[in-house]
């Protein structure tokens, strides 16, 4: 015990030069050629085996799951709200001396409307019957794919963004936000009594500086026929329901923070952990020189 | 006596000398550090004896001494002046050796094992919420969160090893805390009790029979003082203590008695001249404290295992640092993954599962009577190769006993088993009524007073050795010895003396009609011998002619040649005419006959070998431990004893044996054919540490007889240079330093004086050398079974670790938490790795070899990789199904959660699409993850029970050890189980430690996972057994 203590440097560097490579016995790490072929043999042949048990109960276990529908949605009770355009830190910042600021917000506002263009609408969706749900029962066809119902972007009003030279009214601050609902598979949103969305300041000065606006369709309304949703893989062409609202003289060069939410019956909103079941925050700051 | 004695002290003090001549002889490197350090305390501690030399108290009259220390003989001190020197000296008790302070203790614990790389967790932790708040001030406090509990892992399982180590060194603290001694000192001119420890030099003090001598005092007055040595120089015979000045050296004249040493019997009156640490055996106490204490095999294994797991943790932690940097991963949150690896890697509790395992080995040693000081030493019992072993009480009952007969021209055996039942031998001759009278009457020990009720072996006696062994002989055989001798009232008496090397004592018969007086002598037999004219055969008195005196002869040298102590008795019934019963008989004058009388019969005496050594020296032999006796006996002695409990097998013979057999001179001898050597201190002290080796390495059966304690030093450093793991016994002050130098010292409980027990690892509560071995079976079976509670603690961390590793690289949801892994750690696993420690042993440990401590590593390679790469993977595997069918059922699909991470841990995006097109807030996916830590964490814990079933054997089958033997280990599974279900039902709130209530069949996903490892392993164990050496056992047993 005494002598390892006093090993010097040189004699560890030895010691692992001879283990790397030694060349009495012909052992590289501690191990001849044959012994190393031996090895990673079976582990090749063991790690094989590992794979193909893997894979195997992986394939079981994937066979279980429905491709439609998912097996629980535990989490999915209370749908989230979101806004677009979905921005950094969920603050919409429009510098009016700055066309750059706001410019990509219009992008993707394009881009994120353009499904909703009424030709498109008209092509692929149905029109339904509002105030009811659009249900389409598979009626012993398995998985028979669904229709979904038209949204179209006229229905946006001011916000559509359709020639509009105030391109959603960002250029002369008085921007439009879009709320949308997350989509959840077989969620009869509102239980069958109509529901809209609204909007206030978060505090009072908030309120305040808010100032006015006006949503699209009226009275942020979403109607009951754009659900329930079936999924992705047979409910191909869903066209999410959106609100749009057009903040008209926000106060500039402050922070307004504002909330909106869904009001339905089956929709809480007051989820202390999640901050965005039934209802979304976000900033508003317009920058105007004076 | 006292030639004996000055032998003893001059191999003492050369015994000193020899270890100085050894280490400088021995020039190698390796012991340069040891030397020094030796070298330096033994300069010193020779200066001290040299003053002690030159000291000349015990040449100073009465007179002197009073005036030198300011004292009178008649009044004692004044009790000022005592307490004005207590002040000055301090209080007269050893110092005990310097305790590492318990701050340092405490603060190790701290540092020590893993600790270090779970506080560079915590600091990196806190380090990264400065920079993320120095940026953000509201970053979430996650990483403070797990700061902390790191912190506090470690402070945890510190305190509770401290807690741990602190209370095995209680159970000795509180065995070595003894009664505090009181001594009777003359002060103010009255007698008074006061604590020994209050003694100063000058005090007067009276001594008596059964006390210990409370300091060095000068004998000023005796009445028949005799005093036990032992624990000083290693030599049992009485010492007769008296105020005369006999010998210039102060250790050896007679009129000196030293602190801790017994007085036997008689009284004295002394003056202190020495106390405290400045006492003789104050120094040689103090020589121990010299000797480093080296590390425990087993130490140096958990370090070796430290070292190993520590190095995969920052090695992988490393590699995957640079890999999620280069990913582009930022630096920051590739600190927390190296963070969440150290953490994965690093098995938390299992230092402390050792810790306990260790603790409840050493206590059911201490139920065995080995009562262990030090928790590691519980392992390095196990691993122990050569025991060198006392004779005196450990390997020998510790009392004289009667081995043999000799009468009516014929050998008896006696019974000398620890109770002595059965005296089989032929009681019916008329010779031994009268030999069994002689015995009984010619013996002046006795039995102690209220001891009715105790069994004869037991009782105490008043009385030297081989009287108490005469005594108790007859008392055996015929009952109430004081009742006899009452009826045969004794009329004159002479004692044993040295010169006379008799004893005589003249008794009225109990025979009323008999009037004669019968004369009774014992003594050495060639004595009693020239003293008889005739001898008695069968009753019958008969000349003593050439060939009776021949049998005597060939009788006395074969009874000596057993190494017993032999006695002749004789007696004489005197002539009623010349001797009537008013006879005045004179014991000054001899007015009696004490020649011409009649030879009756011998008896021998040794002390006999314990009845379970004979056996336990077997099971050494067996177990592949060297079984060394080293004794300050007599070398005749020594062999025949070392014979009759098989340290010398019955067929192997020494050089001497040999030279014998053969007839030719012992230098002609061939050594390396004798398998058994006697070696004497003589010898011994004349060897070149090179000599000694050829002795250690050449036989196999060693004795080493006449020796000094100071030289089991020299012998255990020899054994120590074959890379042995060595064992010693001992009792005295003078063993402390090689009961410090062994790697395990054992003190005898008993007969230990403290010194020894403090220098001990531990202490033979019956210093019995069997129990020694049933330590070594203990501490044999921890080492296994410490194997298998590493191997299943190290499993698990590959299914903790491969999470972070498919995180980083797949960018896949973060699978496990780091809290969730603590739980594994210090929760689910605790119990469960303890509860291996009472696993049975697989097969006979003890017919095996001693584990060769720098090739049977406690965690070696195939340990390591198969607990790594085989048990381990199956395991993330298991747990990784679990997983992936929770994110699957959620919604989630395996396709969809690759490269998701960015995006799923976005604060922002409040509506991630999954595999059904779906839209999730971040806080769904917060909760699902945490579904996923907690699913993870029960397929792991699910799969830990397979690999606790599996780690019950490293070779056999489970069906072959009992699945249900251990109830311990079941204990352990309801502990898992039942520990996931509160974390999952109870805590599913509370949002920091992550945890969720889970649906019931996410319990059972990683089943089939864990049936799998436990048909792998048996798999594995029946090849073993199968093919026994083949590249499967080499590489796959661990």
């Amino acid at each position: 015990m005494v002598n390892e203590k006093e090993k010097t440097g040189g004699q560890v560097l030895e010691e692992w030069k001879e283990f790397v490579w030694n060349p009495r016995t012909h052992e590289f790490m501690g191990r001849t050629g044959t012994s190393w072929a031996f090895i990673l043999l079976f582990y090749l042949v063991f790690y094989g085996f590992l794979t193909a048990l893997f894979t195997l109960t992986m394939w079981v276990m994937l066979q279980t799951v429905s491709d439609h529908i998912p097996t629980y949605q535990d989490q999915l009770a209370t749908p989230g709200l979101m806004i677009r355009p979905k921005t950094e830190n969920l603050e919409v910042l429009v510098n009016l001396s700055d066309t750059k600021s706001w410019n990509q917000h219009v992008q993707i506002l394009d881009k994120f409307l353009e499904p909703y263009n009424d030709s498109v609408q008209a092509q692929k969706n149905d029109v339904c019957r509002p105030g009811h749900y659009y249900e389409q029962p598979d009626n012993g066809v398995l998985n028979y794919p669904k229709r979904a119902c038209q949204f179209n972007r006229t229905q946006l009003g001011d916000c559509s963004g359709l020639s509009d030279p105030t391109h959603y009214g960002y250029s002369t601050g008085q921007p439009c936000v879009f709320i949308k609902m997350n989509r959840v598979i077989n969620f009869y949103a509102g239980a069958n009594q109509s529901m809209n969305v609204t909007c206030a300041g978060k505090r009072n000065e908030d309120a305040k500086n808010l100032g006015d606006f006006t949503m699209f369709p009226a009275n942020g309304n979403i109607d009951l026929m754009y659900f329930p949703y079936y999924g992705k893989k047979f409910h191909v062409n869903y066209t999410q329901p959106l609100v749009a609202v057009k903040f008209m003289n926000v106060t500039p060069n402050v922070e307004v923070n504002v909330e909106c939410r869904i009001n339905a019956v089956n929709i809480a909103t007051n989820d202390e952990r999640d901050k965005f079941a039934g209802r979304v925050a976000f900033k508003l700051r317009i920058i105007k020189k004076t | 006596m006292g030639k004996k004695k000055s032998e003893v002290y001059s191999v003492e003090v050369n015994g000193i000398k020899d270890i100085e001549t050894t280490d400088e002889g021995d020039g190698k490197e390796k012991y340069r550090g040891l030397k020094n350090h030796l070298g330096y305390k033994k300069e010193h501690q020779k200066e001290e004896l040299k003053k002690e030399l030159d000291l000349d108290d015990h040449k100073l009259s009465t007179k002197e001494l009073e005036d030198k220390y300011g004292t009178n003989i008649i009044q004692g001190l004044t009790s000022t002046k005592a307490a004005e020197i207590l002040a000055q000296d301090g209080p007269n008790a050893l110092s005990p050796p310097k305790e590492t302070s318990e701050i340092i203790k405490f603060l190790k614990q701290m540092v020590g094992g893993f600790s270090i790389l779970l506080w560079a967790g915590a600091v990196l932790c806190w380090i990264a919420y400065g920079i993320q708040f120095s940026k953000d001030k509201s970053a979430s406090l996650d990483n403070v969160f797990l700061g902390v509990v790191l912190a506090l892992v470690v402070i945890f399982t510190g305190i509770f090893a401290y807690y741990q180590e602190a209370k095995s060194t209680n159970i000795i603290a509180s065995f070595s805390k003894m009664i505090p001694r009181q001594a009777l000192v003359i002060r103010d001119g009255e007698k008074r009790e006061i604590p020994a420890e209050q003694l100063v030099v000058g005090d007067i003090v009276e001594i008596k029979g059964g006390d210990q001598i409370p300091a060095d005092i000068r004998i000023l007055a005796s009445h028949g003082c005799k005093v036990d040595n032992s624990s000083l120089t290693g030599e049992s015979e009485p010492q007769s203590r008296s105020c005369d000045f006999t010998h210039e050296n102060p250790l050896e004249t007679k009129n000196i008695g030293f602190y801790s040493t017994t007085c036997l019997e008689g009284t004295a009156t002394g003056m202190v001249i020495n106390t405290g640490d400045r006492t003789i055996i104050g120094r040689i106490a103090s020589l121990a404290s010299g000797v480093g204490n080296e590390k425990t095999p087993i130490a140096i294994e958990i370090e070796h295992f430290v070292h190993i797991v520590a190095g995969v943790a920052v090695s992988i932690g490393v590699i995957f640092f640079i890999i999620a940097v280069s990913m582009k991963y930022p630096v920051l949150e590739s600190v927390i993954f190296l963070i969440g690896i150290i953490v994965a890697n690093v098995p938390e509790g299992l230092l402390a599962a050792v810790t306990v395992s260790l603790s409840l080995t050493a206590k059911r040693m201490a139920k065995k009577n080995c009562l262990v000081k030090n928790l590691e030493a519980v392992e390095t019992l196990g691993s122990t190769s050569i025991i060198c072993s006392d004779k005196t009480g450990t390997l020998t009952q510790n009392r004289m006993t009667v081995a043999h007969l000799w009468f009516d021209n014929q050998i008896y055996q006696a019974d000398t088993s620890e109770d002595q039942n059965a005296q089989i031998f032929d009681q019916s001759s008329a010779t031994w009524a009268s030999l069994s009278k002689i015995v009984t009457l010619c013996n002046r020990a006795e039995f102690r007073p209220g001891q009715e009720s105790v069994p004869i072996m037991k009782k105490i006696v008043v009385g030297d050795a081989s009287e108490t062994a005469l005594l108790k002989f007859s008392e055996v055989i015929m009952g109430d010895v004081m009742e006899r001798r009452k009826r045969n009232r004794k009329v004159a008496e002479i004692p044993f003396n040295s010169t006379n090397k008799f004893q005589l004592s003249i008794h009225e018969t109990e025979d009323p009609d008999d009037k004669r007086f019968l004369l009774v002598m014992k003594g050495a037999p060639e004595r009693i011998l020239e003293k008889c004219s005739t001898i008695m055969i069968h009753g019958q008195e008969q000349p003593l002619d050439e060939s009776t005196a021949a049998a005597f002869q060939t009788a006395y040298m074969e009874l000596g040649g057993l190494g017993e102590r032999v006695l002749g008795f004789c007696h004489l019934y005197l002539p009623e005419d010349e001797f009537p019963d008013t006879y005045p008989f004179d014991v000054e004058t001899m007015n009696f006959p004490t020649s011409d009388l009649c030879f009756v019969g011998l008896l021998s005496l040794i002390d006999p070998p314990r009845s379970t050594v004979p056996d336990a020296v077997t099971k050494c032999r067996s177990a592949g431990i060297k079984v060394i006796m080293v004794t300050g006996d007599h070398p005749i002695t020594a062999k025949a004893i070392a014979r009759s409990v098989g340290i010398i097998s019955a067929n192997s013979e020494t050089v001497e044996d040999i030279a014998k057999r053969l007839n030719v001179p012992v230098e002609q001898v061939n050594k390396r054919e004798a398998k058994a050597a006697v070696v004497n201190g003589m010898e011994l002290k004349e060897m070149s540490p090179e000599q000694l080796d050829e002795v250690l390495i050449n036989h196999t059966e060693i004795v080493f007889a006449r020796t000094s304690p100071q030289q089991k030093l020299i012998i255990v450093e020899g054994c120590q240079r074959q890379d042995a793991v060595v064992a010693v016994t001992g009792d005295g002050v003078n063993d402390s330093p090689a009961l410090k130098k062994a790697d395990i010292g054992i003190a005898m409980g008993i007969a230990g004086s403290d010194a020894a027990k403090n220098a001990a690892d531990m202490v033979l509560l019956d210093d019995n050398f069997a129990s020694i071995v049933t330590g070594v079976e203990e501490g044999r079976l921890i080492f296994d079974n410490l194997k298998k509670t590493i191997a299943f603690t190290l499993t698990k961390n590959i299914a903790e670790l491969c999470p972070f590793l498919i995180f980083i690289i797949a960018g896949v949801p973060l699978p496990i938490g780091t809290i969730t892994i603590l739980f594994i750690d210090l929760g689910t696993d605790i119990i469960p790795s303890i509860a291996l420690a009472y696993e049975k042993a697989e097969s006979d440990i003890m017919n095996r070899k001693p584990r060769h401590k720098k090739k049977d590593r406690l965690v070696n390679q195939q340990l390591a990789l198969y607990s790594y790469l085989h048990i381990g993977i199956l395991q993330s595997l298991g747990a990784f199904l679990a997983y992936f069918t929770v994110y699957a059922e959620q919604g989630f699909k395996p396709a969809r959660l690759i490269f998701l991470r960015s995006e799923w841990e976005d604060d922002n995006i409040n509506d991630l699409e999954d595999s059904y097109g779906q839209e999730w807030t971040r806080y769904q996916r917060k909760y699902l993850e945490w579904i996923g830590y907690t699913a993870f964490f029960v397929a792991i814990m699910v799969q830990q029970i397979a690999d606790l079933i599996i780690r019950k054997t490293r070779r056999n089958s489970i069906f072959q050890q009992g699945l249900f033997r251990n109830k311990v280990v079941w204990v352990g599974i309801v502990s898992q189980i039942i520990i996931a279900l509160i974390l999952s039902f109870g805590f599913g709130s509370i949002a920091a430690l992550n945890f969720t209530t889970l649906r019931v069949q996410y319990w059972f996903v990683a089943v089939p996972y864990a049936i799998v490892i436990w048909l792998y392993d048996e798999l594995r164990k029946l090849l073993i057994r199968r093919y026994p050496g083949s590249w499967w056992d080499k590489n796959m047993y661990y």
